[in-house]
């Protein structure tokens, strides 16, 4: 928290706070589609956070533990956290604010601030001001605030859940009989409040309930006793400021969006398109003096999906070349999404491209890497990887990652080269009972099915307890089906099926000279794509009777496929 | 106490000080190298050599750790036609994923992909399916050449520079029904253009940090050399 000393003056400025009450249950509700005069709360570990004024209304508390709550207001609607969809839905507030003035600053979502000096006088007077926004929100916003308006940041805020005005210099006469715990609305982050939140509990022990017994102390003594936030504090319990507020500056995005007449079917017809809305994009980046260094491609198909895919440029070392380089990217990702090789919804013939840059920085103040720019090495690495891409098309080179996950399948991430996105398991989950290392080399795409056989040539099976019938001890692999040996010990009658060459050819069993497990892997039994299965890790005896390569083979759905191999 | 390798080691160096004092000594002629790891020293001693065809046969796993040191020490590593590779053992190994890129299906465009990646890369990878002719190998051999890009081949490559076999793998640490695979010693048989004999080397690939117990740690690194002319060739 910086908050300087009682020395380093602000001028105390006269805002206007727009506050809208309860704001994490007003944005969930509208995002489930429920009214306003719904019950409903939203749950945060175990305390509820926010609530609707129905379930006040029905006896519901903040911080209410869940089974309270509902025992209090059984047709409540319980809705979960998430401080992300807060801050996004009130964004609508933002620009229904910023339609009557001319900025804005969000101190948290829930909150606005503004300057009430040029808009006041603007608007005629501060009632005519409140007014207004307060129209302004309901109508294009859909909820209700209240405003008030204050000299400082606390008084401002308390006038506005107050309901409000106070007139100039009695922010300290306002605030002097509220009691110490309203510090707590003047901190806007969580590790502030925290802070505060201790404050409070020494004050209100050391008998200091009002602000203004607070106030009251000498700041040197207070400064003494609590350092930097004790010196906070009484800045705000006397109406005072510590920073001026600052204003957000609405700006809209960079990009372009072409509108196709006809649906179009065949990346045929969108290469001339990639090529013109590319360039588009590049004149638009050039009018607004910047550079960006992700692109955002989107498109619409005639069934209404949305299709969006995040691409990066090197705009550091090419930036003469973007809108040739961004036109091969936008084909290939068309060609991707038309011929349905790319990973997402059914192809479907496109109505719309969208081109947005993202994370947009001033033209020249590229950010380089920490120790120094890219090397000649990597840029030549990376332009032989494009003209790869050129060459097989842009999944034809893949980026890889490590991620979460227990089988050596799970754990890798691919990407085509260039293309954005996170791994979707985290690598720092316990992930337990996963195949332990040394990792295997070789890894199959597909597993392969293999034969696992006891002495008696018996396939071994594991039972629900994890017992293996027998030890492994022969393997069958399948062959490579041009080895004439094996395709003729196949056709035998002794391979033991009749006619026909059909199926798999085995090859002749290996012997095992070692094996572990069987290790149960029981993943996503809740979902579609469940699994279980028995691991197995075989170590193979060779034909001069030597050690050879380990498998890693797994029983699933009583067949046993080879997974990877120890090489 | 003289064994076979001191006295070996010792001749070496006799040599070496010879070639000093005459000027034909071999590192100058050879070029640069990338490094690898302390490990791979015994297969070769010289670093991976730039601009040269390594071919690897019967292992993966000594692939992956021959690109090790040098994908860590900031070298573009490619590899074409390996849809099977597997990519943990690669980072397990040390190889830096950033500086990774995988090539699975060249299909009918391997001759000219692998010419790109040569240009671009410091180590190429090719897998096993890759389809070139023989025409194209000797192309691809002296644009690596050219480009000081280092050919890591798995299977027979005809006229690589070295070489490496793997001959017999030993696995540690898995008995009948219990345990798990942990370490694992690998026979590896060096031909190459330049020596004259095969040489045979044991090393141990995987080293198991997390074993408890009371073994006596064992010398990582085993050489046979036969390079003498005792060893089968």
């Amino acid at each position: 928290m910086t908050a300087p000393l009682h020395d380093a003056r602000v001028a105390t400025v006269r805002r206007v706070v727009l506050w809208v009450p309860d704001w994490p249950v007003v944005a969930a509700m509208a995002q489930v589609g429920l009214g306003a005069d719904a019950p409903a709360a939203v749950l945060h570990g175990r305390g509820m956070l926010a609530v609707s004024a129905a379930a006040r209304a029905a006896g519901v508390r903040r911080g209410m533990r869940k089974r309270l709550a509902q025992r209090a207001c059984p047709e409540i609607a319980i809705l979960s956290h998430d401080e992300g969809r807060d801050a996004r839905e009130f964004e609508a507030v933002a620009a229904a604010a910023e339609q009557v003035v001319a900025g804005v600053e969000i101190s948290r979502p829930g909150l606005l601030m503004i300057p009430s000096q040029g808009a006041a006088r603007f608007h005629g007077s501060e009632e005519a001001l409140a007014e207004a926004l307060v129209t302004r929100v309901a109508e294009d916003a859909g909820c209700e605030s209240a405003v008030g308006i204050a000299d400082g940041l606390l008084a401002a805020v308390m006038a506005a859940r107050a309901n409000a005005l106070i007139e100039p210099g009695q922010s300290h006469d306002f605030l002097a009989p509220l009691p110490v715990d309203t510090l707590v609305h003047a901190a806007m982050e969580r590790t502030q409040r925290a802070e505060v939140e201790d404050l409070v509990s020494v004050l209100t022990r050391l008998g200091l309930t009002a602000l203004g017994d607070f106030t009251a102390l000498p700041t040197a003594d207070v400064v003494a006793r609590f350092g930097h936030v004790g010196a906070w504090a009484q800045r705000m319990a006397r109406g005072e400021d510590v920073a001026p507020p600052v204003l957000r500056r609405a700006e809209g995005d960079i990009g372009v969006e072409y509108v196709f007449e006809d649906p179009a079917e065949r990346v045929e017809q969108l290469a001339l398109v990639a090529s013109h809305v590319a360039e588009q994009l590049d004149a638009a980046l050039l009018a607004a003096a910047s550079r960006c260094s992700r692109v955002r491609i989107g498109a619409r198909t005639v069934t209404g999906d949305e299709l969006v895919r995040v691409w990066r440029t090197d705009v550091g070392a090419r930036s003469g070349a973007f809108s040739k380089h961004m036109a091969d990217r936008v084909r290939w990702q068309l060609d991707g999404w038309l011929s349905g090789t790319a990973t997402g919804p059914q192809p479907a013939p496109l109505t719309a491209l969208m081109l947005t840059a993202e994370d947009v920085v001033p033209l020249g103040s590229e950010q380089s890497f920490l120790w120094g720019g890219t090397s000649g090495a990597d840029a030549r690495a990376h332009r032989a990887l494009e003209r790869v891409q050129g060459l097989l098309g842009a999944e034809g080179v893949l980026a890889v990652a490590e991620q979460g996950g227990r089988t050596p399948r799970d754990r890798v991430h691919a990407l085509a080269w260039g293309q954005e996105g996170e791994p979707p398991r985290r690598v720092s989950h316990p992930w337990p009972g996963r195949i332990p290392d040394p990792a295997p080399a070789t890894v199959l795409p597909v597993p392969l099915e293999v034969h696992v056989l006891d002495a008696g040539g018996s396939p071994v099976r594991v039972d629900s307890r994890l017992a293996v019938s027998a030890p492994p001890t022969w393997v069958r692999l399948q062959a490579d089906p041009r080895d004439r040996v094996a395709r003729a010990a196949h056709r035998h009658p002794s391979s033991g099926h009749v006619g026909g060459d059909d199926g798999p050819v085995w090859t002749s069993p290996l012997p095992v000279e070692a094996w572990a497990g069987p290790w149960p892997i029981v993943e996503r039994w809740w979902s579609g794509d469940a699994s279980r299965r028995a691991f197995l890790q075989l170590a193979m005896r060779g034909e001069d009777g030597q050690a050879e390569a380990a498998l890693l083979v797994a029983l699933h759905e009583g067949r046993w496929m080879l997974e990877a191999v120890y090489d | 106490m003289e064994t076979q390798g001191t006295r070996l080691a010792a001749a070496r160096a006799a040599l070496s000080a010879v070639e000093s004092r005459m000027g034909a000594d071999r590192k100058a002629a050879e070029g640069p190298a990338l490094a690898l790891d302390e490990a791979l020293a015994p297969v070769l001693p010289r670093g991976l050599p730039r601009g040269q065809v390594v071919a690897v046969e019967g292992s993966t796993s000594l692939m992956l750790a021959l690109a090790s040191r040098a994908s860590r020490e900031g070298a573009w590593t490619a590899m074409v036609g390996m849809p099977n590779v597997g990519v943990l053992a690669a980072a397990r190994r040390g190889m830096d994923l950033n500086r990774l890129a995988l090539i699975p299906y060249p299909g009918a465009q391997a001759p000219a992909t692998l010419s790109v990646c040569l240009d671009g890369m410091d180590i190429v990878m090719v897998g096993q399916g890759v389809a070139l002719s023989d025409a194209d190998r000797r192309r691809l051999a002296a644009r690596a050449r050219e480009r000081g890009c280092v050919m890591v081949v798995a299977g027979p490559w005809p006229g690589a520079h070295v070489a490496l076999t793997v001959e017999r793998v030993r696995w540690r640490g898995l008995g009948s029904g219990e345990g798990r695979l942990r370490e694992r010693d690998v026979t590896v048989a060096i031909a190459g253009r330049s020596a004259g004999s095969t040489r045979r080397v044991v090393l141990t690939l995987d080293v198991d940090d997390q074993r408890v117990g009371s073994r006596e740690p064992t010398g990582r690194t085993v050489v046979e050399d036969r390079a003498l002319g005792t060893g089968a060739a």
